[in-house]
């Protein structure tokens, strides 16, 4: 049950999350990018599979990240996603609103209180 | 939005596309690295598992995401279908034919529909456009047009057009050309900006400046190659030079009816005719004032006429304001419409074809379907699956009907009439484009959809059971087919009625009696304007010799010549007087179709006189005036009397009638004889130009030839040019071509609906035959058992026939009732014939019925040779 509720918040938030981790930490593989959301989130947000590629896959589709086949460091073949300068224009604008927003909400809540 | 886009464009290309083992690959890597990290913190394997979900639910969200799903599926369909399809070539080839063939009709006709009915005419606005005509044909008298011009309020402007017909000499070939003279008020109304130069300007329209001309495209690229230099530069017409001001674009044509042929256009002044309401030359086109409608301009327009027919009485009756489309093209809307109405039903047999050809294989798929049904597939996603075939059949058909509509409609352009408005701009536009679309989707929405329910609908899961053969759900299946084969020959019988109907027409119009022999009959206008013949003296000389030199040419049995030719040329009508009758009103003068005749002219068309003598070449100048008139004439002011001998004037001269001629057809085929009047040439003062007067400086052959007339016309030609090489000649026509041109258009309807008939009655009893061999198939087990039970061959070859009788007589039924409405919307169409001809009713109702008893044939034969035994261990 809280599983559902968790999908729903990260429906709006995970472009955002992808694009965040990328821009701050480089070409990175799927698992990389759910391991450093779950590791940041202290285990809070476990992504599973179907959200995330299908996730990643639209970002690659609106043009704001490229993905490409690369090695990893025990010399595995793994599908590296990089952010491209169109995502992180989008990065700049998406973090700019969730931030007007975050504090129209903390204003609204504080108020309420 | 821009990334929302382009992740739709991904996505669209994606579907088309085989999906890559790459994210397969992916995902598992995914779940390895959690493995491992699992096996690392020493955690069960499954957690890992558990945490990151499930490889194949993460595969589809991942397919999901990748491509346009919905897309996919019908992709996947028609995929399904064309590999089903291929599998059965026969079936697939006669349902995309048929589908073709009907669509394919639709098409091309829509595409002429489009271009004729549908677009607007090629003017600014050209909806607000009227022409203000006598009796909405004829045309009007200068001193009424500037009355009417003069006091109407409800016209943004308002302008004339007169024939004109200048020859074109001093260059190279001289040439006979047709063009119009128009008040300068006409072109700014039009609202089409010449190519180069410009209109006429105010004033040019007056008497003695009105020297100037503008060329169509065609004259200008024809006769000086296109060059640009030509503004300000003169040509010589009819002898005099006219300034070329304007070139007019290439797709600029006017008038839009009557003279359509105008390639030049110059000023018309009136001069002293401003005061002239006697002789109506003129066509008149206005344009509506803004928030003016027809209905208040019609209203003004009688207010006006009503008001001068008063005041010069029978001057002004019956004065009509038309919309300019609807002068053009309201002679073929009935027809076209007819011939789409024809498409219409010919693709409605293609469905009705398809339909339950699909149906029988639905039939054979039962199991397939039950098998799908019970592995979890809704109803829909069948439907979806019928509908996928029936629209991949008829997007095929589509392509292929496609084709078809354009061979088609350069074939229905070719045999068309000559004078059918607006045909040389059918195109396959936009519009016809969206028109062919959505007949394709309706059409296989058409012919899945029956089939694609009616096995949805049966008891799927029962059939599984119960074998091949379910019960009753086949009962209502072969209702459905045997109602969609009755369809069919209701349809037929439809067109079919309708295209007899039109046959039998074309038939009445061939037999009417022109009056004279219309076969071996050459004719051509010679005319005399402005070259070294035109001189009165010169003219009467030339015209005899020419005459003469053409009855010495081999193979000329008789020549002579006439001012205008009968069913090919101008058709004048001039008031008259007759000596001894009370004066009528000025307006109910007694009137007749006028013509100047040569010597030797009734002989030369072998137009009987009746009663007294021809016209002699004695019948000259220094002779008293005389006349032929022809038996409607007679009829008509002499009832009871002796004509001959009686005296008429027209204007001041006095002729005396010597002749009766039987009447001969005058304008219009299918018209009926009016009066006639034919002057003696040789005494006629304007035929022979010692009178000037617009429209009679030319002659008109007639050679009476022993063989075909067609192939002595250039000898007739050079016969003519040894007398002066200058002299422009045109009209080379033979009588026969004349009448075929008249009769251009009801044989072009009855060619055309005849061929959709064809097409329908073929498909039908395709249909038929479908229909009764699949029953005999089906019953191969039933007959086997009446077999044994003793039943004979007769018997059993009557119940098939018989079956498909009772098919074709119950749409014949409802054809019938069909037929009744479509004919008497034909009733325009139509000549010689009723609408509701019985023995055209029963005789095509009749020939459907053998069709449909030939058709069975086979099958119910098949039916005689089927063998008891064989048959009852069939199943």
């Amino acid at each position: 049950m809280p599983n559902r509720e968790k999908a729903d918040v990260l429906q709006g938030t995970l472009d955002l999350m992808i694009l965040q981790t990328l821009a701050t930490l480089g070409p990175l593989h799927g698992y990389a990018v759910a391991e450093r959301l779950e590791q940041i989130s202290k285990g809070a947000l476990q992504l599973n599979m179907g959200t995330l590629y299908p996730g990643l896959l639209r970002l690659e589709q609106r043009g704001s990240i490229r993905a490409e086949w690369s090695r990893t460091e025990n010399n595995r073949r793994a599908r590296y996603y990089n952010i491209t300068p169109a995502g992180r224009r989008r990065l700049e604008t998406e973090k700019a609103e969730w931030t007007r927003m975050a504090s129209i909400m903390h204003a609204l809540l504080e108020e309420a209180r | 939005m821009n990334g929302r886009l382009r992740e739709y464009r991904v996505r669209l290309l994606a579907t088309f596309r085989s999906r890559s083992a790459e994210s397969e690959e992916e995902l598992r890597f995914h779940l390895e690295m959690a493995e491992q990290e699992a096996l690392r913190r020493g955690a069960p394997v499954r957690e890992a598992r558990l945490r990151v979900g499930g490889l194949s639910q993460a595969s589809d969200a991942l397919g999901d995401q990748r491509t346009i799903a919905w897309l996919g599926d019908l992709l996947h369909d028609l995929r399904h279908s064309a590999r089903l399809l291929a599998k059965s070539p026969v079936f697939a080839t006669a349902a995309v034919l048929s589908l073709a063939l009907g669509i394919g009709a639709n098409t091309a006709i829509f595409s002429v529909v489009n271009a004729v009915l549908l677009r607007p005419l090629a003017y600014k606005d050209s909806d607000r456009l009227v022409t203000i005509l006598r009796r909405s044909d004829f045309p009007v008298a200068p001193a009424n047009y500037l009355d009417w011009r003069e006091q109407s309020h409800s016209f943004a402007g308002m302008g004339a057009a007169e024939w004109w017909q200048p020859n074109l000499i001093g260059m190279d070939q001289p040439e006979h050309l047709f063009g119009l003279r128009l008040t300068e008020s006409l072109l700014p109304l039009l609202g089409i900006e010449p190519l180069i130069g410009r209109w006429f300007v105010p004033g040019e329209d007056e008497a003695g400046s009105e020297h100037e001309v503008i060329l169509s495209y065609g004259l200008w690229q024809r006769r000086f190659h296109g060059d640009r230099r030509v503004l300000g530069t003169a040509m010589a017409l009819d002898g005099e030079p006219y300034t070329i001001v304007g070139v007019m674009p290439r797709e600029f044509k006017f008038a839009p009816f009557w003279a359509t042929r105008a390639e030049l256009w110059a000023p018309l002044a009136f001069g002293t005719r401003i005061h002239d309401r006697a002789a109506n030359s003129l066509r008149i086109f206005a344009r509506l004032a803004p928030g003016v409608t027809m209905t208040q301009a019609r209203a003004e327009m009688a207010t006006i006429t009503a008001r001068l027919d008063q005041e010069y009485p029978g001057t002004n009756r019956d004065v009509a304001v038309t919309e300019l489309k609807e002068k053009v093209v309201g002679n073929i809307e009935l027809p076209l419409l007819a011939l789409m109405v024809a498409v219409g039903l010919v693709l409605l047999i293609a469905c009705a074809n398809v339909a339950h050809m699909l149906l029988a294989r639905a039939a054979t798929r039962h199991k397939e379907m039950a098998l799908r049904t019970a592995l979890g597939a809704g109803r829909a996603r069948v439907v979806r699956q019928f509908l996928a075939e029936s629209l991949l059949l008829a997007g095929t058909g589509c392509a292929a009907g496609f084709v078809l509509a354009l061979w088609g409609t350069r074939t229905l352009i070719g045999f068309s009439p000559p004078d059918l408005p607006r045909l040389n701009t059918v195109t396959i536009d936009l519009h016809v484009a969206l028109f062919t679309l959505g007949v394709t989707v309706l059409t296989g929405l058409g012919c899945g959809l029956a089939p694609a329910l009616a096995i949805s609908a049966a008891n799927l899961a029962g059939a599984l059971k119960e074998g091949e053969r379910g019960s009753s759900e086949r009962f209502n299946r072969n209702r459905v087919r045997g109602a969609l084969v009755a369809s069919e020959f209701a349809l037929a019988l439809m067109l079919l009625i309708g295209a007899v109907l039109l046959i039998r027409s074309f038939g009445a119009l061939q037999s009417i009696d022109p009056g004279f022999d219309a076969h071996n009959l050459l004719s051509m206008v010679v005319s005399v304007a402005s070259t070294g013949e035109a001189e009165p003296a010169r003219r009467e000389i030339f015209y005899r010799q020419v005459i003469d030199r053409i009855r010495t040419l081999p193979g000329v049995r008789a020549a002579s010549g006439i001012n205008h030719l009968p069913l090919g040329g101008d058709l004048w009508g001039l008031p008259f007087t007759i000596k001894g009758h009370p004066k009528p009103l000025p307006g109910a003068l007694p009137a007749a179709v006028y013509r100047v005749a040569m010597p030797g002219y009734f002989e030369a068309m072998r137009l009987p006189l009746l009663r007294g003598r021809d016209i002699q070449t004695s019948d000259d100048m220094h002779a008293p005036g005389v006349v032929v008139i022809n038996e409607q004439a007679a009829q008509r002011y002499w009832p009871g009397e002796d004509p001959i001998g009686k005296r008429i004037a027209f204007g001041p001269d006095w002729f005396t009638i010597i002749g009766i001629v039987k009447g001969a057809k005058q304008g219009i085929w299918v018209a009926d004889i009016d009066p006639e009047v034919y002057l003696a040439a040789l005494q006629n003062r304007s035929f022979l130009g010692e009178q000037k007067f617009p429209g009679s400086s030319y002659i008109t052959l007639v050679v009476r030839t022993a063989g075909d007339p067609a192939a002595m016309a250039a000898a007739v030609q050079n016969a003519v040019r040894s007398f002066d090489r200058n002299l422009p000649i045109s009209d080379v026509v033979t009588m026969d071509e004349v009448i075929a041109r008249q009769n251009a258009q009801p044989r072009f309807e009855m060619l055309v609906l005849g061929i959709f008939a064809g097409i329908a009655l073929l498909l039908a009893a395709v249909g038929i035959y479908g229909v009764m061999n699949y029953s005999v198939s089906r019953r191969t087990h039933e007959i086997g058992i009446r077999m044994s039970l003793g039943a004979d061959r007769g018997s059993v070859l009557r119940m098939v026939a018989g079956q498909a009788i009772l098919l074709a007589l119950g749409g014949s039924v409802a054809g019938l009732a069909g037929s009744l409405v479509l004919s008497s919307a034909m009733k325009g169409l139509l000549y010689g014939v009723r609408p509701f001809d019985p023995l055209t009713f029963a005789a095509v109702t009749a020939a459907l019925c053998l069709v449909a008893l030939v058709s069975s044939s086979v099958p119910a034969r098949r039916a005689t040779k089927i063998d008891p035994l064989i048959a009852l261990r069939a199943e």
